[in-house]
């Protein structure tokens, strides 16, 4: 197992917005978690990524326990993530969101940047280079010497996964993919998350969204804070539960 | 979709050829200015030798050091109202042994800045906690603690009236000159390379949001304290050459009031430009010096409407405005020279 997380619990207050929650992810695997507004999905991101300190529980990644690193350090084992909001540096170029993302993979020392030695010239002209290539594949070669917050919405969310993808990232977490995005752009998402995967990326996917199903290998279903339940795609759609935490109880014939 | 896929390498390449040289035809003016200033500033003390002209330009010298360095702190997003604290720090880590102890002025000068640089990454660790407005209000206080220490020193500090007898560098004026003047070339080119550098580049993202930065491996704690350091540094070493020139090191020259007034000479020069702060420097302080000293009394009064004018009407600064005619007169040039009508776009 890449992820492996065992109880996890966060309270805010009185209030447990995740509660005694597990998932696992395997290596090579599409993994959505789903749920409706408010049930804690974002909440799992963040005490991933180290933004939240965890209230009780386990993260392991790749064998080892991250559950106090902090969200700088949870980037450098692997894990790139994406923003449901504000998902970009906003008074940076298009193409300088992606270069200045590049930080881990080529990784400059303080020396080799201040004195400006071969190595570190070397680095920058590669960043460039895949820079570019990073923006063509999402689709936002064009727009590169566009300031990032005069983006159309659809485009700031293609950016923010382009920032995430500089990383080199070896697990992928998107927070809302396809929120705010029209028939066409979700479409073009969706085979943009595909192509990540057959690059040997593994994708955790939060969404509320349920044209997400079409692409995971798995589902889990979180609602209040607690996994409701886990599956393929198809027998999660036809679970009851889960159509009443969407629908309400009235729906469930 | 078809389109993106299609640009090759070699479809690209006169379009950065030509971004290339517009930058370079654009850097030309301030590349010019820049290197006419210099000559005439190396060249000026063989005609004010010696006279009060030369003091102020000594002045000058430092306060553009340290209003730049508080400006290159100030793109990691932190808004620093104790930078007066840091000179003074730089000045008493100088005074205090030379005073005291009679160590020589070459020790205790990098002594200043070593102190004041290793005192603002302490400092600035538990600060990094705080962002916007809290840590403005941190650092205000932080301003008033260092001040209260240093006129609470007993003997050692000197108290309120300053610590005296601070043993010069050199007899001339003239050599003092040239040593804030040449210190001053190379603070502004490491400032400069700090800043045109992926280091500025972290800096700026840490600005603009942390939690994105993180998400990359751009540590805000870190960053945020390395921009203290580094701009503690200048502010340390120009206090510690200033209490040398002047003799003297006094809290009253450290304060909230000379914070103000170096933040005063970076917002009117323009605080998103490199040479804002010079120019800030350059204006407010120079030419009030050099052609209305009778005015002194009223000078705080003159500086509240020039800053007043400049919040209204350019809020940029004034490297602002210079980069506004600039960019109209290149638009105007270049219409004039391309035939193409598709050229002219602005």
């Amino acid at each position: 197992m890449l992820l492996e997380i065992e109880h996890l619990t966060k309270r805010f207050g009185g209030l447990a917005a995740v509660d005694d929650f597990d998932i696992n992810v395997a290596e090579g695997e599409i993994v959505g978690l789903i749920g409706p507004n408010g049930a804690g999905k974002s909440t799992v991101f963040n005490l991933i990524t180290g933004v939240f300190p965890v209230t009780r529980g386990r993260i392991v990644y790749d064998g080892q326990d991250i559950t106090k690193k902090l969200p700088d350090q949870v980037a450098k084992l692997g894990i790139g993530r994406t923003f449901q909001l504000n998902p970009l540096f906003p008074d940076f170029t298009v193409l300088e969101n992606v270069t200045s993302s590049f930080e881990l993979h080529p990784h400059s020392s303080l020396f080799d940047i201040f004195f400006g030695t071969p190595k570190y010239r070397r680095n920058e002209a590669f960043i460039q280079e895949k820079a570019q290539e990073i923006l063509e594949l999402v689709g936002l070669a064009e727009e590169a010497d566009e300031l990032a917050k005069n983006l159309p919405h659809g485009h700031q969310k293609m950016l923010g996964v382009a920032r995430a993808l500089a990383t080199r990232p070896r697990l992928l977490m998107l927070d809302e993919p396809l929120a705010g995005m029209n028939p066409g752009e979700i479409q073009a998402s969706l085979d943009a998350i595909r192509g990540m995967r057959d690059n040997g990326i593994t994708v955790l996917i939060v969404e509320h969204n349920m044209q997400i199903l079409s692409l995971c290998d798995r589902v889990v279903v979180i609602s209040f804070g607690k996994k409701i339940t886990e599956g393929l795609p198809e027998e999660v759609r036809a679970n009851q539960e889960v159509i009443s935490a969407y629908f309400g109880s009235d729906y469930v014939c | 979709m078809n389109d993106v896929t299609k640009t090759s390498p070699a479809a690209e390449e006169p379009t950065t050829a030509k971004v290339a040289s517009e930058t370079r035809s654009r850097r030309w003016p301030a590349m010019s200015v820049l290197s006419a200033l210099f000559v005439v500033l190396a060249l000026l003390p063989l005609g004010i030798s010696g006279s009060y002209y030369m003091h102020v330009l000594i002045l000058m010298f430092v306060y553009i050091v340290i209003s730049s360095s508080w400006r290159v702190v100030s793109i990691s997003g932190q808004f620093n109202i104790a930078i007066g604290a840091f000179f003074g720090i730089g000045a008493y880590a100088a005074a205090i042994p030379s005073v005291w102890l009679h160590w020589s002025p070459w020790i205790t000068i990098p002594l200043g800045a070593v102190a004041a640089t290793i005192l603002g990454a302490a400092l600035a660790f538990p600060f990094a906690r705080l962002r916007t407005i809290y840590y403005a209000m941190g650092t205000l206080f932080l301003g008033y603690v260092v001040i209260n220490l240093i006129t609470a020193g007993g003997k050692t500090t000197g108290m309120s009236t300053g610590l005296g007898g601070v043993e010069s560098l050199f007899s001339s004026r003239t050599h003092y000159y040239y040593l804030t003047f040449g210190l001053m070339i190379i603070s502004m080119l490491c400032m400069y390379r700090f800043e045109h550098s992926r280091i500025g580049v972290r800096m700026k993202a840490v600005s603009q949001s942390h939690q994105v930065a993180a998400s990359v491996g751009i540590g805000e704690r870190r960053n945020r304290i390395l921009a203290v350091a580094f701009g503690s540094f200048f502010a340390g070493l120009m206090g510690a050459v200033y209490c040398h020139y002047q003799g003297v090191a006094s809290p009253a020259s450290y304060g909230l009031a000379a914070t103000l007034w170096i933040i005063m000479y970076v917002l009117v020069g323009g605080i998103n430009s490199f040479w804002g702060p010079a120019i800030g420097v350059g204006i407010l302080m120079v030419i009030p010096e050099f052609f209305f000293r009778d005015l002194k009394g009223d000078l705080p009064y003159v500086t509240a409407a020039i800053l007043l004018i400049i919040a209204f009407t350019m809020p940029e600064g004034i490297v602002g405005l210079l980069k506004l005619t600039r960019d109209r007169v290149f638009a105007r040039h270049r219409k004039k020279k391309e035939v193409s009508p598709d050229a002219v776009g602005d």
